[in-house]
């Protein structure tokens, strides 16, 4: 699995490499559902590409297909059209690129497992050496402040914890492409951003491709490179919105800035238009 | 709570009193009539006949003296109370497991293989509506007298019930979990390990309790029916002889027998699944 050290590379995040193939490349994608006899088209045509270093985010209403798109990046769902290439190869049929790690929005902490049991699981399937897995995993929980926690059940957790565990299980195999869906969508605001500072802390010193799922446009904002603004069912690419907000950020401050106001109001504005499509009346 | 525990503990033990007192005398006191103990007997005559069957007293009424007496009055008779037991719990256990074990694994083979679960399931559910006790009499056909007869017939009560409860679990594993452990790299073989069986252990100790009951019976069932030693066949004896005393002997050594094993499996299961339900501590 290629390791990216937290200097070694370093690449300005819109000057990938002009060779490299894009982390993940979407084109075409397409999906229809069966839903009770009824056929229901959830995504239609969407293509875009997420560079290598790249933080990205899928904007929507609810019901727009986001998660749908990530869900076929991971191959948890099959695709009706379309193809989806990472680093610029099919993914084997079912089974998801080794460098790819996925946080989901549901909790899906192994609740049989201790926080630490959690987060080298990835490690032990892999069958890293003892020394270096117990190195890395208590790496993880110092990053993610679960000192203390090491051995406490997902039970015994409040939410934001327990997102920061999921969060560590998945970053604890150094993935270079993180797909996340919707993962602090259940939490409350002041924890969420809290989460966000500890997102782009990880996110600086490692520089992972990203693909994020959100129906948040303070979070987008606050954390992505750029956002692909879906419209509403189906699902397509309506704008992207490149988001040249300086580097390294500081996720309270930066909501001060005059350029995130404007950004913010102008993505407002075409997301507003959408919100309303599905409003019921 | 502790007060309301020992209050609780009080009651027990006058209810218990009660009961004992009403079947020691109740026959004799002040023309009662009834809990005749010529089909009941009474506290003090079963005592009595656990002495003697126990070998702890001979049938003279004297009590044995030391190991020589002991041992001797032990191969004079050839199903004393704990040749009896020996017998009965060696293959109750050896149903149990067996039961257990093939019950656990054709659980989770089925309720995770679609395609096995098409084929065999409609057969299981036909098995399983036999009485499987009305099968017990071609098991002593077909087996003999012996062990073998006694564990088979407690293996085919015990199998289903394992069966029936672990497919459930399985079948109902959170799609979460299964998606979790599939993007952090496991293979089908490694799901299975490391996330159906810790998930369904809280499905196969559910149908622990009942399965050591049922183990019990099949095993005390096929005694009745043709046995060289054994609880079952001590009933059958004692009730040859119109002894009730020694029947009872024997329903009270099954109880405190059936007590015991379930609090074994309760320590068990409070061990292993010591993750469920800790939150707050």
């Amino acid at each position: 699995m290629g390791e990216r050290g937290p200097d070694a590379a370093n690449p300005p995040r819109h000057a990938a490499p002009p060779a490299a193939a894009p982390a993940i490349e979407v084109r075409g994608l397409g999906k229809r559902f069966e839903v009770r006899g009824h056929d229901v088209e959830a995504v239609r045509d969407v293509s875009f590409a997420v560079r290598a270093g790249e933080f990205v985010c899928l904007l929507g209403p609810s019901g727009c297909g986001k998660s749908t798109i990530l869900n076929m990046v991971a191959t948890l769902i099959a695709p009706s059209a379309g193809e989806i290439l990472i680093e610029g190869e099919p993914q084997p049929r079912g089974r998801v690129h080794p460098g790819v790690g996925y946080v989901f929005q549901k909790d899906t902490l192994f609740p049989w497992r201790t926080v630490e049991q959690n987060i080298r699981y990835a490690l032990e399937l892999a069958g890293v050496p003892r020394d270096e897995m117990n190195e890395r995993v208590a790496a993880a929980i110092a990053q993610a402040h679960l000192g203390g926690f090491e051995h406490a059940y997902p039970a015994a957790l409040s939410g934001g914890m327990r997102q920061r565990v999921s969060l560590m299980r998945a970053l604890v195999a150094r993935p270079q492409i993180l797909l996340m869906d919707e993962p602090f969508g259940a939490l409350d605001t002041h924890t969420k951003l809290g989460m966000h500072g500890t997102l782009l802390d990880l996110w600086e010193r490692d520089h992972q491709a990203v693909l994020f799922v959100t129906h948040d446009l303070s979070e987008a904002l606050t954390l992505s490179d750029r956002i692909i603004l879906l419209s509403a069912r189906p699902g397509r690419v309506k704008e992207i919105f490149d988001v040249d907000l300086p580097r390294p950020r500081d996720e309270v401050s930066l909501r001060e800035t005059p350029r995130y106001a404007e950004l913010s109001s102008r993505i407002w504005h075409s997301l507003g238009e959408e919100f309303r499509k599905v409003r019921v009346p | 709570m502790k007060r309301r525990r020992g209050s609780a503990l009080l009651w027990q033990a006058a209810i218990v009193l009660a009961v004992v007192a009403t079947w020691q005398w109740g026959y004799s006191h002040a023309g009662l009539k009834m809990l005749d103990p010529y089909f009941l007997s009474r506290p003090s005559d079963i005592w009595q006949q656990f002495l003697q069957l126990g070998c702890l007293k001979s049938a003279r009424n004297e009590w044995v003296a030391g190991a020589a007496q002991f041992s001797e009055c032990l191969a004079r008779k050839d199903n004393n109370l704990w040749v009896a037991l020996y017998s009965t719990l060696k293959n109750t256990f050896f149903g149990f497991l067996t039961g257990v074990a093939s019950g656990y694994v054709l659980g989770v083979l089925l309720g995770r293989s679609a395609r096995l679960s098409e084929i065999f399931e409609p057969l299981l559910v036909a098995l399983n509506s036999i009485p499987r006790i009305a099968l017990a009499p071609v098991i002593i056909l077909a087996f003999g007298l012996g062990d073998t007869s006694k564990i088979v017939t407690s293996w085919l009560v015990v199998v289903f019930l394992v069966f029936f409860n672990v497919y459930e679990g399985a079948r109902t594993v959170d799609r979460g979990f299964l998606n979790a452990a599939r993007l952090l790299g496991a293979s089908r073989w490694q799901v299975t390990s490391t996330v159906v069986v810790p998930a369904t252990m809280a499905w196969l100790f559910a149908s622990l309790t009942p399965a050591i009951a049922f183990a019990l019976i099949g095993v005390i069932v096929g005694e009745f029916i043709g046995a060289e030693s054994g609880i079952g066949r001590l009933i059958i004896e004692s009730e040859a002889r119109a002894e009730a005393a020694g029947m009872m002997v024997a329903v009270i050594v099954l109880m405190v027998v059936g007590v015991a094993l379930t609090t074994v499996i309760k320590r068990l299961q409070d061990h292993l699944l010591r993750w469920q339900d800790r939150a707050g501590d």
